[in-house]
C-alpha cells in the first residue's frame, strides 16, 4: 500500500510513490491535482504536511478497562480485516501499540499527564481525567483523521514512566482503546464508531480472580480491595460514556444456572443504538420483534446448559436500542454454524464467515460464549462501515472529476 | 480428570501435534470449550517474570499500607490502582511468554511459505 505522507516538507514535489495500477491511484491523482484536501499550508509554506494517499482512516473507539490493544477483543477486530496485529518493529519493545496492515490500534493511556509517580503524589488514579492529557489527544486523533502522521508519547506499563514518543502513521483503520475514547466531547466527535465493553462486577471479579490468583502476593481479599477502591472513579468516569457508543457489549452471569458463581458461563447482550449512520443492527428473524429462541430442540442437541437467545428493541439512557443476547456456551462447531444461519444482518461476505472467524481464534478467551460472537460481530460491523465510507469517498471526487 | 483450572497450552500443543500438515480448523476447537470454559488461565503455563511479579507484590504491601492509616482517600485509591495496573502488565507478560514459547509458530511468523508452516483452509 503505497502511503505518500511526505512531512515537513517545503517542496511540493514531495515523494509520493504510487505502486500499482488501480483505480484508487486515480482518486489520488484527482486530489493532488484539485488540490481542495491536501494539507494546511502555512506562512512561508514550511510546515505544509502533503498526504497524497486517500488514508484519511476511519476512527473507532473503543472503552475498555484494564488491557491495552493486547486485549482479544482487538485480536479479532483485527483478524476479521485480515492479518494480525504487531507492535510495532523496532520501536520501543514496551509499546502498547498494535499494527497490522489495514489497522493501527493504539492505547489511550499513552496520553497521561501523570506518570505513576505523579499519581501517587497527587493521590488519583488513572481513570481520573486530571492524570490524562485530553488536549494532546484530541489534536492527535484530528491529525491522524485528516491523514498525517504524529509522534504519540508512549506510557510504559511496566516503569510506569512516559517513554520517548513513536510515530504513527495513518492507517485505514485506526482504533482508540482504553479508559477514556468518549469522555471528551471533540474527541467523541471524531469517532466513526464507538464501542463500550461493558463487564458486571462479578463477571469482573470473577475474571480478576483468575488472572491474579496465581500471581505471588495476590489473595482474594487484595483483589478484592483492588476492584473497591477503583470502583468510585470508575462509575465517575468510565461508566457515563456506555451512553455516548454506537455498541455497548455487556457481560453477566448466566441466568440458565441457578446461584452460578463461577462465572464460567456467561449471559452476553450486544446492544446496539438505531439510527447511528452506515451501521445496521443484526437481528434475530423480525426486525424490530422481540424473540426468545433456543435453538436447542429436534434439530440441534446441546449440553447442559444449552444456549439461549433473545433479540427485541429497548430504550437505553433515552436512546432507541436493539438488543440482541446470548446465555450460554456453545459446545460444537455445528452450534455455531446453525446460530450464525439465523441471524440477520450480520455483513458477512459468504455464509459462515462468523463461524470461521471464530474458529480461527478458537484458542482466545470468550470463543464459546457471546462475548467472542458479539466481537466477532462488531468487527464484521465495522468493517461493513468502512466499506462503505471508502464508497462514498470514491462516488464524490468522481462526480467531483466529471464537473 | 483434569482440574477445573485446566492448562490452556497443553490442549493446543496436543492437537498441534496429532495434525500434519497443520490444519487450522479444528485444531482447539473441542478440548478448549469442554475444559476451561473460555476463560484462558494456565495453571501450569509460563509465570511471570520476576522483575514483574516482585513490583506486583510489593504495591500489593504498599497498598494496604496506605489504605490502613486512611480508607477511601485518594492516596488509598491510587495505590491500588497501581496494583491493578500492575496486575495487568504481569498478565501481558504472562501471555507474551506464553506466545513465545512454541518454537514452531516463531519460525512460522517469520516464513510461512515454507513447507512445514503451511496452513490448508479449505
Amino acid at each position: 500500500m503505497a502511503i505518500c505522507s511526505a512531512h515537513t516538507t517545503t517542496s511540493l514535489h514531495s515523494p509520493c510513490t504510487t505502486v500499482s495500477n488501480t483505480g484508487f491511484r486515480q482518486k489520488q491523482v484527482i486530489f493532488f491535482t484539485s488540490n481542495r484536501r491536501s494539507g494546511r499550508r502555512h506562512g512561508g509554506a514550511r510546515t505544509f504536511q502533503v498526504s497524497c494517499s486517500v488514508e484519511k482512516p476511519v476512527v473507532i473507539g473503543l472503552a475498555a478497562d484494564s488491557g491495552c490493544g493486547k486485549s482479544t477483543f482487538m485480536r479479532r477486530l483485527t483478524s476479521v480485516f485480515g492479518g494480525a496485529a504487531e507492535p510495532p518493529k523496532g520501536g520501543n519493545p514496551d509499546s502498547n501499540t498494535l499494527i497490522s496492515d489495514t489497522t493501527t490500534v493504539i492505547c489511550l493511556d499513552d496520553y497521561h499527564s501523570l506518570d505513576r509517580t505523579g499519581r501517587k503524589e497527587k493521590g488519583v488514579t488513572a481513570l481520573d481525567p486530571r492524570a490524562n492529557n485530553f488536549d494532546l489527544m484530541y489534536e492527535q486523533v484530528k491529525a491522524i483523521k485528516e491523514g498525517q502522521t504524529i509522534e504519540k508519547p508512549i506510557y510504559n506499563h511496566v516503569t510506569g514512566l512516559l517513554d520517548p514518543p513513536e510515530v504513527i502513521t495513518p492507517p485505514k483503520i485506526f482504533v482508540i482503546e482504553g479508559l477514556h475514547p468518549m469522555f471528551d466531547e471533540r474527541v467523541r466527535d471524531l469517532l466513526d464508531f464507538s464501542i463500550y465493553l461493558d463487564i458486571s462486577d462479578d463477571v469482573k471479579f470473577a475474571w480478576k480472580i483468575q488472572r491474579d490468583m496465581a500471581e505471588r502476593g495476590h489473595s482474594l481479599e487484595s483483589i478484592k480491595a483492588s476492584i473497591e477502591a477503583r470502583k468510585p472513579d470508575f462509575d465517575a468516569y468510565i461508566d457515563p460514556q456506555k451512553q455516548y457508543a454506537d455498541a455497548v457489549i455487556e457481560v453477566l452471569p448466566t441466568q440458565l444456572i441457578p446461584d452460578d458463581n463461577e462465572g464460567k458461563v456467561l449471559r452476553v447482550k450486544l446492544i446496539m443504538k438505531e439510527g447511528v449512520k452506515r451501521f445496521n443492527p443484526v437481528y434475530l428473524f423480525d426486525e424490530g420483534s422481540s424473540i426468545t429462541w433456543v435453538p436447542c430442540g429436534r434439530k440441534l442437541t446441546c449440553s447442559y446448559p444449552g444456549i439461549k437467545f433473545a433479540y427485541g428493541p429497548d430504550s437505553y439512557f433515552g436512546h432507541e436500542v436493539s438488543v440482541l443476547e446470548m446465555d450460554g456456551q456453545f459446545d460444537r462447531l455445528d452450534e455455531l454454524i446453525y446460530v450464525e444461519s439465523h441471524l440477520s444482518n450480520l455483513s458477512t461476505k459468504f455464509y459462515g464467515e462468523v463461524t470461521q472467524q471464530m474458529l480461527k481464534h478458537a484458542d482466545f478467551p470468550g470463543s464459546n460464549n457471546g462475548t467472542g460472537l458479539f466481537q466477532t460481530i462488531v468487527g464484521l460491523k465495522i468493517r461493513d462501515l468502512y466499506e462503505q465510507i471508502v464508497a462514498e469517498r470514491a462516488g464524490a471526487p468522481a462526480e467531483a472529476a466529471k464537473v | 480428570m483434569a482440574s477445573t483450572v485446566a492448562s490452556l497450552s497443553t490442549p493446543a500443543t496436543f492437537a498441534a501435534a496429532d495434525v500434519l500438515p497443520r490444519k487450522v480448523v479444528g485444531r482447539v476447537w473441542f478440548p478448549v470449550a469442554r475444559r476451561s470454559g473460555g476463560f484462558a488461565v494456565s495453571s501450569s503455563g509460563p509465570t511471570t517474570p520476576p522483575e514483574i511479579s516482585d513490583k506486583v507484590s510489593e504495591s500489593i504491601k504498599k497498598a494496604e499500607e496506605t489504605c490502613a492509616d486512611e480508607k477511601g482517600t485518594g492516596e488509598c485509591a491510587a495505590a491500588w490502582d497501581e496494583v491493578e495496573e500492575l496486575s495487568a502488565a504481569a498478565s501481558h507478560a504472562r501471555d507474551k511468554l506464553k506466545e513465545n514459547n512454541d518454537p514452531l509458530e516463531n519460525y512460522c511468523k517469520e516464513n510461512p511459505e515454507t513447507d512445514e508452516c503451511r496452513t490448508y483452509d479449505n
